[in-house]
């Protein structure tokens, strides 16, 4: 008995610190590589950052701001003429549409599905939208090209361009002929392509709500709209806002669906029946045959677009930290 | 029942609620059976709430008495598959009628839950929120409204300054509080109180206690609770349930001191539950 304890407290100290030791190293390699793919992101960012801007500042110096504001798009003048106020105008267009009718219908779809649908729905209604989100943008390129654009010119357009005929400013923005082609058509596909994120996203939060909550509400004799508007809406804000901004942010830099039905034109219309051009599908559609300054343009647009989005992100962001100082938290 | 009346003494003593006399039945339950799908959870039920007087519901955990609460509003309506058979009136109301205006009845019957509940809102909002859902009144009406429900709810003089504060910003006891304002504010006939206390500590237990007293003087009071002392304390009459039957219905005081089925007497005593 004697000799075996001695053996076990001979050895034990001794194994303990081995073990230990072995723990450390792994603890320390599992430190380092974690912090190394941490560091990885900010090198990525800034390394493409960088590039950008290298490869767009042959434009820069001889646009300067002005590239901002001119409208006129002729890269085989000599020298090229080259202005992104048509594309930047397009993309903040097409969004802000697309934005504007996902949202609503993209609730609308998340409070069905999470208080009025009735439990057999639910699932397929719900994988429905899974499947939206996992079709290849291009072939809602396709589809908006070949179906969506002819439908819209030949029903929905005519309509509201008679509709506002002579108003004032609906009258412009309404304005005919139809097209195939156009600003709204790209906002509409657009739309449908943003639906799954803010839904599915909007759902998950609408579910974090306490059903305590909502009892209380109904129980003070709310209906259920009631209930959504007052309770379960201002509840899930914030979740709601970081839905709509993961589809703002894919609205914004969506190319390829966008290049084949908003008509690549960089002359800005009024009108939101006009073809026009987004960012991405502008360089999308020129790189291919680009050289010299006018790729270096391209690249500028790039960074345009870079720009453009972290601040729209970043305004989003404030908003929602106003928003939250308002409801007195 | 020596063993009884010294555990009773423990406890905080009897009731010194004088008798009040027998009240006038606000709520009827008649043969009330209920089912979560095949589950048959309460059987056959029979008893009444007397106008203005306090009736607490206890009994072991899974024995129904939250479930018979959430009868008298209708709130069970919001899930599937859960039904209801037998007879249940609101004076002359059928609560079971399935063409009833259900957020009329739950104006007329308002219910405080376990765990505090305000609304993600100011505290004035939290109130005023129930009141325009019936009523359209002007702003300094709507004042005085806020200020007379949450002196109710014993809250005004902790609140008041900071009426436009978010509900949530409050303390636990402060939040139940506000909730039973938010609930008096509409107006109600009957309040049901599924264990206000079981979240607070025991300051804020003692100032629900003392309200739901008050309360009792114009409402009539349903309370389901898991603190056989706080039933001792608050109620006019208590009711024992087991296993979804109502084992024995009485004067609170009766209950407590002397119980007829001996599972009641078990349950009381602290032997089982």
């Amino acid at each position: 008995m004697a000799v075996q304890s001695d053996v076990i407290d001979d050895a034990g100290p001794y194994d303990r610190a081995k073990a230990l030791s072995a723990f450390k190293l792994g603890d320390v390699t599992f430190y380092w590589i974690t912090r190394l793919s941490a560091i990885s992101v900010l090198l990525i960012l800034g390394g493409i950052i960088l590039s950008l801007i290298v490869g767009a500042f042959p434009a820069m110096k001889e646009y300067g701001f002005a590239f901002l504001w001119t409208q006129r798009w002729a890269p085989s003048a000599d020298p090229p003429v080259l202005g992104a106020l048509g594309p930047m105008y397009g993309t903040l267009v097409t969004s802000f549409i697309a934005m504007l009718i996902a949202i609503p219908v993209g609730l609308g779809i998340a409070i069905f599905l999470t208080e009025l649908c009735p439990q057999w729905l639910r699932r397929p209604i719900g994988m429905a939208i899974e499947l939206l989100a996992g079709i290849p943008s291009i072939i809602y390129g396709m589809w908006g090209f070949f179906v969506l654009g002819p439908f819209l010119a030949n029903t929905f357009q005519p309509f509201m361009i008679k509709i506002f005929d002579g108003v004032p400013v609906l009258g412009a923005i309404f304005a005919g002929p139809p097209s195939y082609l156009s600003l709204f058509n790209a906002a509409l596909i657009l739309a449908i392509m943003v639906l799954p994120f803010i839904t599915s996203i909007s759902v998950d939060v609408f579910k974090t709500v306490p059903p305590v909550l909502k009892e209380a509400a109904y129980g003070v004799g709310c209906t259920t709209w009631e209930v959504v508007r007052s309770v379960v809406i201002p509840y899930t804000r914030v979740g709601i806002i970081g839905g709509v901004m993961l589809a703002l942010g894919r609205a914004l830099g969506e190319t390829m669906a966008v290049s084949f039905i908003i008509g690549n034109s960089f002359r800005i219309s009024s009108s939101i029946f006009a073809p026009g051009t987004t960012i991405s599908a502008a360089i999308a559609s020129e790189f291919a045959e680009s050289d010299g300054l006018h790729q270096s343009g391209l690249i500028l647009l790039g960074l345009l677009l870079f720009v453009l989005t972290f601040f729209v992100l970043a305004g989003a962001r404030l908003m929602l930290m106003r928003l939250e100082k308002k409801a007195g938290n | 029942m020596t063993d009884l009346s010294v555990s009773m003494s423990a406890a905080g003593g009897l009731p010194q609620a004088p008798m009040l006399p027998e009240a006038p039945a606000k709520v009827t339950v008649r043969n009330l059976n209920f089912y979560y799908g095949e589950h048959h959870a309460l059987k056959n039920i029979n008893l009444a709430l007397g106008t203005n007087r306090v009736t607490a519901f206890i009994g072991p955990s899974g024995c129904g008495k939250s479930t018979l609460l959430r009868i008298f509003n209708r709130m069970y309506d919001l899930y599937p598959g859960q039904r209801v058979t037998g007879q249940l009136m609101l004076d002359q109301t059928n609560i079971l009628d399935p063409k009833l205006d259900l957020n009329l009845l739950r104006a007329r019957v308002g219910m405080v839950f376990q765990k505090p509940t305000p609304f993600p809102m100011t505290i004035y909002e939290n109130i005023a929120f129930g009141i325009r859902l019936y009523e359209k009144i002007s702003k300094s009406e709507m004042d005085d409204r806020v200020e007379k429900a949450l002196r109710g709810g014993a809250l005004w003089n902790e609140v008041k300054d900071k009426l436009n504060a978010s509900g949530l910003s409050l303390s636990g006891g402060q939040q139940q509080r506000l909730c039973i304002a938010r609930t008096v504010a509409v107006r109600p006939e009957v309040i049901l109180f599924d264990e206000p206390c079981s979240a607070l500590d025991p300051i804020s237990t003692a100032k629900v206690e003392e309200l739901i007293q008050e309360l009792s003087e114009n409402y009539t009071i349903a309370i389901v609770t898991h603190n056989m002392q706080q039933a001792a304390r608050v109620s006019d009459k208590t009711a024992f349930m087991y296993l979804g039957e109502l084992i024995e219905f009485d004067d609170t005081s009766k209950i407590f001191t002397s119980p007829t089925d001996r599972r009641t007497q078990d349950y009381i005593t602290g032997r089982f539950g």
